[in-house]
């Protein structure tokens, strides 16, 4: 989850280097020699196959800056401010999907043969335990099944998930973390944390006599480390809102500026001794104080629902607060009703503000002959949830409260990450390419472990990108302006990965031990680059899943940009893994085979929860097909 | 004694005759400066029926083919443009320039290949007149041009509009408002420190830092080349995007692409924008032509694409498609230099520069494409500093001031309004680092 596939539309832009710009006409709406605002109204509308209208967004976004010059000790004093509000009309527009009237009741699969044998039950009447559920708390009404748009229940665990805005459905939506109200969702920037104040910062220099300077940047802000455009391997001091677009915008659209307070000591050519010098060199210090907030990984109900997380949580919060019916689960075919507190997600312990929770990090950055070199250390909070179990619930046999041995109860957790890092970019002559590399070693990080009796452990992990671009002229296509080839491979390697053979099928961690992601952008130019078609790909080696991305971009005229485009995935989608059915928490009553140990996996897998993670955000959208509009109007 | 004293005489008669060889090449030398700085100082050319004040168009080209570059009189010939004739006037470059090609004279040779070239510390490296029976004549043209006093030290354009036009309907069709700034680390004259910029680990001969201003979308799009003293290398180039805010190492080597979707290539700024060794140069000859040299203060102006408190304004364009500046020529004296590149698959067959003699500047370039047809021809006018920006005064820098790149085969065209600023203020050295990009974008 890393992985940060970088916008469509822009990326393309973003590597094709000089040639590549694609620029429209002067039109400041106010601009003095230290002072200007700016802005644009931008519609975004999609539509998804089988879904309908999956995006009306409309976005407002000023931009303003004033300049005051030198103020006492300091030079260059500035403070700029990005004001951004939307509103996206697909839940009013489409509310069968995606608002009010979202969801409806659902049938679970139920696959134990004779005298139980019932294909399907209604939520609400699976084989109820000692302590069951009331209906009365949790209808069957405004549910989907979980990972319904992507598959079928295929004999796995199943269960419903409330789909409806939280002011409309409560169930399911955890405290702080995913409880959008109606108007949260159609008016994403307008909240508690006041994310229509997109960045508001001040800038000040202070200059040394030895030509250095102390360059701050204190406020509401993006940091961006890093050298590579799709893949956050470094690029991780701000989260990121993937309910946007899932991994499909802008990165700089959609990071979650947050309150930071950055300074560089900037040096520029400099001899460290006789027989090295730099032709510039930089240190950094990056200390995020602000309150933690993690990646937003979108609600279930919204439109982009990465990995659909957001559904999965829902499902299990639902499952904590109110019990319900989960498929195929006792006997790994029995449709079982669950009662409240026995399993699923208890809470989200968010990180409070205190000084051990900020976050801080280290950069020394430069530039050495032709390479271009950064070394990065980081020590943050992680912004993807970590499901820890172990925590007291319900037998729902005995109706003992205890803490059991592998039980898939949980709360969520945001662990301590400390990273570090570094990349390099260089200039190979000899072919005319540039290729740059980015890596990063972290520990903390945790994943879900069906070995473990937490379920979840912790590894080390490796990351790097390497990547090249080329401008190569196809004179058959177009005699007078090269085409950009921009490839890069992004690895992952999770270095203390578990996995074993158990009786019914493999356990341990879901995620890929090892796992590489390729792109390739292909883009072309036109009409004195006012019309420019592209071509992404995306291709996950070991999900065997690939998007594809075709889009044209006209310019046409100085303030309007019109971009058609498509987003369609091709390949492998669900993808099975040890579900825990066969975990045995309440031994001996849920015992798989005669004398299994307590808190054991048989390995007995399905399409959900944890084959997610062998999927990946590709193939976990595989049936979100969309085709796009965009169109910008700048001011 | 006697032996002591024939001695003595022989010394006197040694010294004597060093002392006349050396006031002979004092005078020599006299002589090259004199010819390559101040060609005008003794003499104004002249052409039959050309005077100052007259208007050369549809109907009286024919009269003055021998002056006028055969693109640009194909222009005339079409009713696309007309060329006000003004005064020839010297643009003297900056003494300390002329003097520090004094000091070096004779002392700067071309290695074995193009591209290489040894003794040169600043100044124009090669003075003397070019000799048709030089081979490498041509190359040292084009040494002349790179290490020409262009910007001096270092200025800024300050800001630059880019206007893509159709030069059927006139329309324009984008407009890119850029600052631009320049800074030469080797060769330097005037500003402190001289004659090298250090530390300079990568021996750094010049640097380029572009910034774009508008329109909003792309505002601090960043763009910096680092160019090695070393032709044989090419260019290190970062790019830092606005709407990205990530710093991009560049691939230089693809200079010919259009830039920005412009007419222009990277390789086509300034003149020429690419290495010596990418070329082959061949000199063709020396003659008088009408080149675009005037004085910014004398013109009439675009009083609507820039306003400023300086009360400055740029070169207003007219003509076919609005893509012709409306600016006075002078008949000056020319060096015709044909480029043709050196790798087989460059989309040009050749560039015909014409360079001003005195200043060594590329006012006009004409380019053929492939097949040899006329692909696309340059203008850049010249302004006198002293009839320019005050602090331009005395700067001896002939100031880029106007340009206008036609695609005679696509029926369009890019032009340029400079408003060009010789002030170090502008551009100081920690402008040119890679940090600066970071520092800058927001």
């Amino acid at each position: 989850m890393q992985t940060k596939i970088k916008g469509m539309s822009l990326w393309c832009a973003a590597i094709t280097g000089v040639t590549g710009l694609s620029l429209v006409t002067l039109s400041p709406a106010i601009a003095s020699e230290d002072a200007r605002i700016d802005g644009y109204y931008e519609n975004a509308t999609y539509a998804r196959d089988g879904v309908g209208l999956s995006k009306f967004r409309n976005t407002i976004q000023l931009e303003g800056e004033k300049q005051f010059g030198d103020v006492g000790l300091f030079s260059n004093v500035s403070v700029n401010a990005t004001l951004r509000g939307s509103y996206d009309g697909v839940y009013d527009l489409n509310d069968d999907e995606y608002g009010r009237n979202a969801g409806g009741p659902i049938l679970l699969q139920d696959t134990a043969p004779a005298p139980f044998a019932a294909p399907f039950v209604p939520h609400g009447e699976g084989l109820e335990l000692p302590n069951t559920f009331d209906t009365a708390n949790n209808p069957n009404d405004g549910m989907i099944v979980l990972g319904e748009n992507l598959h079928d229940q295929a004999g796995g665990v199943a269960f419903g998930v409330p789909v409806r805005p939280c002011d409309e459905d409560d169930r399911g939506c955890i405290d702080d973390y995913l409880d959008k109200d109606t108007n949260d969702l159609r008016f994403q920037e307008f909240n508690d944390r006041l994310d229509f104040i997109r960045e508001l910062y001040v800038d000040f220099d202070l200059n040394f006599d030895s030509g250095n300077t102390l360059s701050t940047r204190l406020g509401k802000q993006q940091v961006i480390w890093g050298r590579t455009d799709l893949f956050r391997v470094l690029d991780v001091i701000n989260p990121v809102d993937y309910s946007r677009n899932n991994i499909y915008d802008e990165l700089e659209d959609i990071r979650i500026p947050m309150w930071i307070l950055k300074t560089d000591y900037r040096m520029g050519p400099t001899e460290v001794f006789d027989g090295l010098a730099f032709d510039d060199l930089n240190f950094q210090v990056v200390w995020n104080f602000d309150e933690f907030r993690p990646h937003d990984i979108g609600q279930c109900g919204q439109p982009n629902v990465i990995l659909d997380a957001g559904c999965f949580f829902r499902g299990m919060n639902n499952l904590w607060e109110n019990g319900g019916t989960v498929a195929n689960f006792a006997n790994g075919s029995i449709a079982t009703d669950f009662g409240p507190g026995q399993i699923g997600i208890r809470q989200a312990n968010l990180p409070s503000w205190k000084l051990s929770n900020t976050q801080l990090g280290l950069k020394m950055e430069g530039v050495y002959g032709d390479l271009g070199f950064s070394l990065n250390a980081l020590t943050y909070r992680s912004q993807l949830p970590s499901l820890h179990g172990g925590i007291p619930a319900q037998n729902g046999f005995t109706g003992e409260t205890a803490v059991w041995p592998s039980l898939i109860a949980f709360d969520i957790h945001f662990p301590r990450v400390n990273l570090v890092g570094g990349s390099l970019d260089y200039y190979a002559q000899s072919i005319d390419t540039v290729v740059r590399v980015e890596t990063a070693y972290t520990s903390g990080e945790e994943f879900a472990n069906t070995l473990r009796k937490e379920l979840y452990s912790e590894s080390d992990v490796l990351r790097y990108v390497v990547g090249a671009d080329k401008n190569i002229f196809l004179p058959f296509l177009n005699e007078r302006r090269a085409f950009l080839f921009s490839g890069q491979i992004f690895g992952q390697h999770i270095l203390d990965h578990e996995r074993e053979q158990r009786l019914l099928g493999e356990a341990g961690i879901p995620d890929w031990e090892h796992n590489w992601i390729g792109t390739l952008l292909i883009k072309g130019w036109w009409m004195n680059d006012r019309l420019s078609p592209q071509l992404i790909t995306a291709h996950d080696f070991r999900a065997q899943a690939t998007t594809l991305a075709p889009s044209v971009e006209w310019l046409a005229s100085d303030s309007l940009k019109v971009t058609a485009g498509a987003n369609i995935k091709v390949g492998d989608g669900a993808r099975q893994f040890d579900d825990c059915r066969t975990c045995n928490p309440w031994d001996p009553f849920t015992q798989a085979y005669p004398g299994q140990p307590a808190g054991e996996s048989a390995g007995l897998g399905g399409l959900e929860p944890l084959g997610r993670f062998k999927s990946g955000p590709i193939g976990m959208a595989q049936e979100e097909d969309e085709i796009q509009l965009t169109v910008r109007y700048s001011f | 004694m006697k032996k002591h004293h024939s001695q003595t005489l022989m010394r006197t008669l040694i010294a004597g005759a060093t002392a006349s060889l050396m006031a002979t090449a004092t005078v020599a030398d006299d002589a090259v400066i004199e010819e390559s700085f101040f060609p005008y100082r003794t003499e104004t050319p002249r052409f039959d029926g050309l005077s100052p004040g007259m208007v050369i168009n549809q109907n009286n080209v024919a009269q003055f083919k021998d002056v006028i570059d055969p693109a640009f009189y194909s222009f005339i010939e079409q009713g696309w443009t007309t060329i006000t004739v003004g005064e020839t006037t010297s643009f003297d470059l900056h003494p300390n320039y002329v003097e520090a090609t004094r000091a070096s004279l004779g002392q700067v040779s071309l290695g074995d290949q193009v591209g290489e070239i040894s003794g040169w510390q600043a100044g124009r490296p090669f003075p003397e007149e070019p000799n048709a029976d030089d081979p490498r004549a041509g190359e040292k043209l084009a040494w002349n041009y790179k290490y020409g006093y262009n910007w001096g030290d270092s200025a800024a354009i300050y800001p630059f509009y880019w206007k893509y036009r159709d030069m059927d309907s006139g329309d324009v069709e984008r407009t890119i408002k850029f600052n631009f700034h320049f800074l030469n680390y080797m060769g330097r004259v005037i500003q402190e420190p001289t004659p090298e910029i250090t530390p300079n680990p990568s021996e750094l001969f010049r640097a380029i830092y572009v910034q774009v201003l508008d329109p909003s979308d792309v505002r601090n799009t960043q763009l910096l080349i680092h160019r090695a003293s070393d032709d044989l290398k090419r260019d290190n180039s970062w790019l830092y995007l606005g709407f990205q805010r990530r710093v991009r190492r560049l691939a230089t080597g693809q200079v010919t692409d259009a830039f920005l979707g412009s007419d222009l290539m990277i390789e086509d700024f300034e003149g020429y924008n690419g290495r010596i060794s990418d070329m082959n140069w061949a000199y063709k000859g020396t003659r008088y032509m009408l080149m675009p040299f005037y004085n910014h203060n004398d013109l009439t102006l675009d009083t609507e694409t820039h306003q400023d408190d300086d009360g400055y304004q740029v070169v207003a364009f007219g003509g076919q498609g609005g893509c012709f500046p409306n600016i006075t020529w002078q008949l000056r004296k020319v060096y015709e230099v044909e480029a043709s590149p050196a790798d087989e698959s460059h989309p040009l067959s050749r560039r015909v520069h014409f360079m001003d003699a005195q200043t060594f500047t590329i006012p006009r370039t004409v380019a053929y494409d492939r097949k040899g047809s006329l692909w696309k021809t340059f203008t850049i006018g010249q302004a006198h500093p002293d009839h320019h920006l005050p602090a331009n005064e005395g700067s001896g820098v002939s100031i880029d001031d106007s340009f206008s790149m036609i695609d005679v085969q696509a029926s369009h065209c890019t032009t340029g309004q400079f408003k060009g600023q010789v002030d170090p203020q502008l551009s100081p050295t920690n402008m040119f680092n890679v940090q600066h990009l970071r520092a800058t974008g927001s």
